[in-house]
C-alpha cells in the first residue's frame, strides 16, 4: 500500500514542480530544494538579492499546495501580537477583536509566507521559535495548532538599514536556507527581460494549477517516506562524520583560503540540524525514486540545510557566504565514502 | 805638494784604523757565542739515522732521531732546540736543508734526564750528479745551576742524488731509481670516492624512489596499481560480501587518492576532466559506481553477490591500473 502511495505522491510532487517550473524559470536546483523542504516537513528561508523572484517562487508554491495560506510583511515597527490578531473600531463604535495571520486559517493554515524576516524585531523573531518548533501558539487562553503549516521566509542580504539579524536559534528552526541567484543562461535572461508574461506576476502566478498537493495528506506521506527510505550502516557512518567535519573540518584536512581552521568554526551543526539533514536527503532519495539513501542525497541538501546553523568567530561573520560555500564543499571532498 | 802628501797619508792612516777596529768587533762576537762544551762524561748519546744514506733527491724528508741522556742535575734547555724552518747554512752559504719538524719526549729517570729528539729535514736542493750533502750539526745548552754549557750533536753525511743521469735521458723517459716514488699512492682516496659514489648512487635511487610515491618507474605505484595489488591478496580469500566490500572501499580510496578529493557518481564528470586518460572506461566506472551503491547502500535481500562480482571488481582495477600508466586497458570480460 505505502509503496503505491510512496509512487502516487511522487508523481504529485513532480507534478508540482513541473507547475512550478513553468512560472520560475531557471531555478530548477532551488524549486526541487523547496520540494524535498515540503515533504520533509522543514521551513524553508530565501536569501538572495532584491527582485530576483524570491516572493514570487514562494507564492507560486503557496498556490500549489492549496490549504489556508497567511502572509505578513516584515517591518520595524511589527510586534508578535500583530502575528497574532488585530484590534479595530466596529461599525457599532466598540472595540473589536479579530484574529491575525498566524490565527485566521486556523488548522487549515498550510503556508505562512513571513516576507522580508530580517526587517521584523527580535521579538517577532521569538514568537516564531515557538510556531515553527512546535507549531502551537497560545492566545485568547487557549492553544493553537498548526499542523500542516509551514513558514516560507525570505530575505535579503544586500539592505542592512533597519535591519535586524536572524539569531542562531531561529536560524536552525528553518530547514533549508536557499540562495536565489539570477539564472546565468543568456535565453532565460533574454525570456525574463522581454517577455511580459513574466512582468504581470499576478497573472503568472495564477498560471499555477491550484492544490496540487493535498495540502493536509502532505504530513502523512512526509512520515511514510520517513519511515521507508533506508540508510545503510556505511551512510550512517558517512553522515556522522559530515557531522563530525562541521565541527572539526581540519581533522578531515578541510582548509578555507584565508581562514584559520582553529579558530573559524564556534558551533557546527545542531542534532537538530543533521536530523534535518537526513530527513532532507531521504525525500531527494524518494524523489529520485531510490528505496535508499545514498551519499548523493546528502549531497543535494548539504549545503541548504547545515550552512546556516554553523556559527563563525565574528571575524569571519562578515565573509560567511562565502566561507561557508568554500566549508561545505571541503568537507563533501575531504570526507569519504565508504 | 807636501800638502797633498799629507792628505793621502791623513787618508790612509784612517782607512788603517777603521780596517783594525771592525777585525777586533768580529772577534769579538765570536768571543760571545761560543759556550764551554759539556763533559762528554756527563752525556750520553744515540742516533738513529735514516736507513739508507742515497738517493735523495729534492723534496724528500730525513728523519733521524737522538736520544740523549744527561745526568742530573744538568737539564736541556728547550730554547736551545734548533728552530723549525731555519734555513741550515755551511759557512755563511744556504745548503738547500731545512728543518721541517721537531718533536721532543722527556723521560726522568733516577740520576739522569733521557731526551728523545725526533728532527725532521727536507731537502730543498738537488743537482745533476751525485753530490755529498750533510745534515748539520746542531749545537743544543745544557745547564747546570749556574753553568751553561754547549752539546753538539754530530752531523751525517749522505748522497743528494740526480733525478735522471745527465744529458743521457730524457727526464720523461728513464726515471732515476734513487729518485724515489714520485706518486704517492691514491688507494685510499680512491676507496673513499668509490665509496662516496655508491652513497650517492643509493641515496639517489631512495629519493626517486620517495619523490615517486614509492615507485621505481615514472607511472608506477599508483593508486589503483597498489589497489590492484591489494585486490589479488583478497583474492585467496573465499569470496563473500565482507570481502566484496573491502575490495571496493579500496578502490574507493584509489579514486579518492587519484582525483585528491572524494570522487561519488555525482562528481564523477569532474573526475573525468581531470584524470582523461581514464575515459575510455567511463562505462565500467559507472558499473563500478552502480555496484558499490548496491552492496554499501541499497542492499536488498534479493541480490547475492559472490565470486562474479569479486572477478569483475578486479579485472575493473586492472584496467584502471592500464589507465592510470597510460597504458591501453585490457578488454572488459
Amino acid at each position: 500500500m505505502s509503496d503505491r502511495q510512496l509512487a502516487d505522491w511522487r508523481e504529485h510532487a513532480l507534478k508540482l514542480e513541473s507547475e512550478i517550473n513553468k512560472v520560475v524559470v531557471g531555478q530548477e536546483s532551488p524549486i526541487r530544494l523547496i520540494t524535498t523542504a515540503i515533504f520533509a516537513r522543514g521551513h524553508v528561508l530565501l536569501e538572495g538579492d532584491v527582485g530576483v523572484g524570491k516572493t514570487t517562487l514562494l507564492r507560486a508554491f503557496t498556490r500549489g499546495i492549496g490549504g489556508g495560506y497567511q502572509r505578513i510583511e516584515g517591518t520595524i515597527d511589527l510586534m508578535p501580537n500583530d502575528l497574532v490578531y488585530h484590534t479595530y473600531l466596529g461599525e457599532d463604535g466598540k472595540p473589536h477583536v479579530s484574529p491575525g495571520p498566524l490565527l485566521m486559517s486556523g488548522e487549515d493554515l498550510s503556508i505562512f509566507f513571513f516576507n522580508e524576516i530580517n526587517r521584523a524585531r527580535p521579538q517577532v523573531h521569538s514568537l516564531l521559535l515557538r510556531v515553527m518548533a512546535e507549531r502551537t501558539l497560545t492566545a485568547f487562553n487557549k492553544e493553537h495548532h498548526f499542523p500542516h503549516m509551514l513558514v516560507f521566509a525570505d530575505r535579503n542580504q544586500v539592505e542592512k538599514e533597519e535591519t535586524f539579524d536572524i539569531p542562531s536559534a531561529a536560524r536552525d528552526r528553518f530547514m533549508m536556507e536557499i540562495p536565489i541567484v539570477v539564472p546565468g543562461d543568456p535565453a532565460i535572461r533574454e525570456e525574463l527581460m522581454f517577455n511580459p508574461k513574466f512582468h504581470d506576476v499576478d497573472a503568472l502566478v495564477g498560471t499555477v494549477e491550484p492544490e496540487v498537493l493535498e495540502f493536509d495528506k502532505v504530513n502523512g506521506i512526509a512520515r511514510i517516506i520517513q519511515n521507508s527510505i533506508d540508510a545503510s550502516q556505511t551512510l550512517r557512518r558517512y553522515a556522522l562524520d559530515l557531522w563530525t567535519a562541521t565541527k572539526s573540518p581540519e581533522l578531515f584536512g578541510v582548509q578555507v583560503s584565508g581562514v584559520e581552521m582553529s579558530r573559524l568554526i564556534i558551533s557546527g551543526a545542531s542534532p537538530r540540524g543533521v536530523g534535518m539533514l537526513l530527513s532532507a536527503a531521504r525525500v531527494n532519495a524518494w524523489l529520485n525514486n531510490r528505496t535508499a539513501v545514498v551519499p548523493e542525497d546528502i549531497h543535494a541538501v548539504f549545503h541548504e540545510t547545515i550552512a546556516h546553523r554553523l556559527v563563525f568567530s565574528p571575524v569571519y561573520e562578515m565573509r560567511r557566504t562565502e566561507i561557508a560555500r568554500e566549508l561545505l564543499s571541503g568537507i563533501i571532498n575531504g570526507v569519504s565514502a565508504p | 805638494m807636501k800638502t797633498a802628501l799629507a792628505y793621502m797619508q791623513k787618508i790612509l792612516l784612517q782607512c788603517v784604523a777603521l780596517c783594525l777596529l771592525l777585525s777586533a768587533n768580529t772577534g769579538l762576537m765570536a768571543d760571545e757565542i761560543r759556550l764551554p762544551a759539556l763533559d762528554p762524561k756527563l752525556a750520553k748519546i744515540n742516533i738513529v739515522e735514516p736507513e739508507r744514506d742515497s738517493g735523495y733527491t729534492v723534496g724528500d724528508l730525513l728523519t733521524r732521531v737522538v736520544t740523549l741522556e744527561i745526568k742530573k742535575p744538568y737539564k736541556l734547555l728547550d730554547t736551545s732546540l734548533p728552530i723549525v724552518g731555519y734555513e741550515k747554512r755551511y759557512q755563511g752559504q744556504v745548503i738547500g736543508i731545512e728543518l721541517r719538524d721537531i718533536r721532543k719526549e722527556e723521560q726522568e729517570k733516577a740520576d739522569s734526564t733521557v731526551y728523545k729528539i725526533a728532527l725532521t729535514y727536507q731537502v730543498f736542493t738537488r743537482n745533476v750528479v751525485a753530490k755529498p750533502a750533510a745534515l748539520p750539526p746542531e749545537f743544543v745548552k745544557v745547564q747546570g745551576g749556574k753553568d751553561i754549557f754547549e752539546y753538539r750533536i754530530p752531523s751525517w753525511n749522505f748522497r743528494i742524488s740526480p733525478i735522471a743521469v745527465f744529458g743521457e735521458v730524457k727526464l720523461e723517459t728513464d726515471l732515476s731509481p734513487f729518485r724515489g716514488p714520485v706518486q704517492k699512492t691514491d688507494k685510499r682516496e680512491r676507496i673513499i670516492l668509490n665509496t662516496a659514489l655508491v652513497v650517492l648512487a643509493l641515496a639517489a635511487l631512495g629519493l626517486i624512489y620517495i619523490l615517486g610515491v614509492h615507485a621505481w618507474l615514472p607511472r608506477m605505484g599508483g593508486p589503483f596499481a597498489r589497489a590492484y595489488r591489494e585486490l589479488r591478496k583478497l583474492g585467496k580469500l573465499p569470496a563473500s560480501d565482507e570481502t566484496l566490500k573491502l575490495g571496493l572501499g579500496r578502490v574507493h580510496q584509489a579514486f579518492n587518492a587519484s582525483l585528491g578529493s572524494s570522487v561519488f557518481s555525482g562528481n564523477l564528470e569532474q573526475f573525468l576532466q581531470q584524470k582523461p586518460v581514464f575515459a575510455t572506461i567511463r562505462h565500467d566506472i559507472e558499473q563500478f559506481f552502480d555496484l558499490s551503491r548496491h552492496v554499501f547502500f541499497e542492499q536488498s535481500d534479493a541480490q547475492q553477490f559472490g565470486a562474479e562480482q569479486h572477478e569483475w571488481l578486479r579485472r575493473f582495477t586492472r584496467r584502471c591500473r592500464d589507465c592510470e600508466r597510460g597504458l591501453k586497458p585490457g578488454k572488459q570480460v
